[in-house]
């Protein structure tokens, strides 16, 4: 097991509200563990609530609602992250593929941003739930 | 997110403090829907105080530079911070709002003081 040196989760509604306060939970994190670089608490932050966002605007409920879980943990050298759509249909997301060059599009650029800014990203169905993780190298996150 | 509008001699300047996410995105178009409508077509978003911005908040952005443009004027960005200078050059998005030094800068007719 890899020692977690610091990690906050959250659980709530799908909602734009959770995302919200996801932002503050990140907030907590990076508090709590202020040896990790700037850049890397930029770049993981930027993704987790990027796929958080996904979650919200894009999960299908396979029944009543959507429930967002999502923990977070920061490792020796890593960042990691999983997020979970609680009771939502089964889906696809195009990781792999490339972002339209059209400039003037006003959405579609949440995926590439999450792939420029992690070392991995996979979405996959476990059970009844659709799961991100996102993990990124941070050489220099070691208390 | 919380915005002001300052209505300069040559533009209007839209200060945003905060996030600016899938919570505010919408909230930011409407304020510049309201300045353009008002024939302030020229327009300079001062994100000094946004310390965050994502996917949705770059689309909103995209969205309201086109509705300046539409209007027959432009729209801006100006003191840009360290993350939303990331989520610009990682989408190329730099290339289409360049990030201008100051609100002042953004509309300079010399034109030369991109940071």
């Amino acid at each position: 097991m890899t020692d977690v040196l610091a990690e906050v989760s959250r659980s709530g509604p799908a909602t734009a509200e959770t995302v919200d306060a996801l932002h503050d939970d990140l907030d907590r994190l990076w508090a709590a563990a202020d040896f990790v670089p700037d850049l890397d608490r930029m770049a993981f932050a930027t993704a987790v609530i990027e796929a958080a966002s996904n979650v919200v605007q894009h999960a299908v409920p396979s029944r009543e609602s959507v429930q967002l879980g999502v923990d977070i943990s920061v490792r020796p050298h890593r960042l990691h992250a999983r997020i979970l759509e609680i009771g939502a249909a089964p889906a696809s997301v195009e990781l792999a593929g490339e972002h339209g060059d059209d400039e003037e599009a006003e959405s579609g650029r949440g995926l590439a941003l999450i792939r420029a800014l992690v070392s991995t990203v996979t979405f996959e169905r476990r059970g009844a739930d659709n799961v991100w993780v996102l993990w990124r190298d941070a050489p220099g996150a070691t208390s | 997110m919380q915005f002001t509008v300052e209505n300069r001699p040559d533009f209007a300047e839209v200060q945003g403090v905060g996030r600016l996410n899938m919570v505010s995105a919408p909230k930011l178009r409407e304020v510049i829907a309201g300045v353009v409508a008002g024939g302030r077509t020229h327009v300079v978003v001062n994100l000094g105080g946004t310390d965050f911005m994502d996917s949705s908040g770059l689309g909103a952005l995209i969205g309201c530079l086109k509705l300046a443009r539409q209007a027959g004027g432009d729209l801006r960005i100006a003191n840009v911070q360290p993350q939303v200078r990331m989520v610009l050059e990682l989408t190329n998005m730099n290339r289409v709002l360049t990030p201008y030094d100051s609100a002042e800068a953004a509309f300079s007719p010399r034109g030369d003081s991109r940071d």
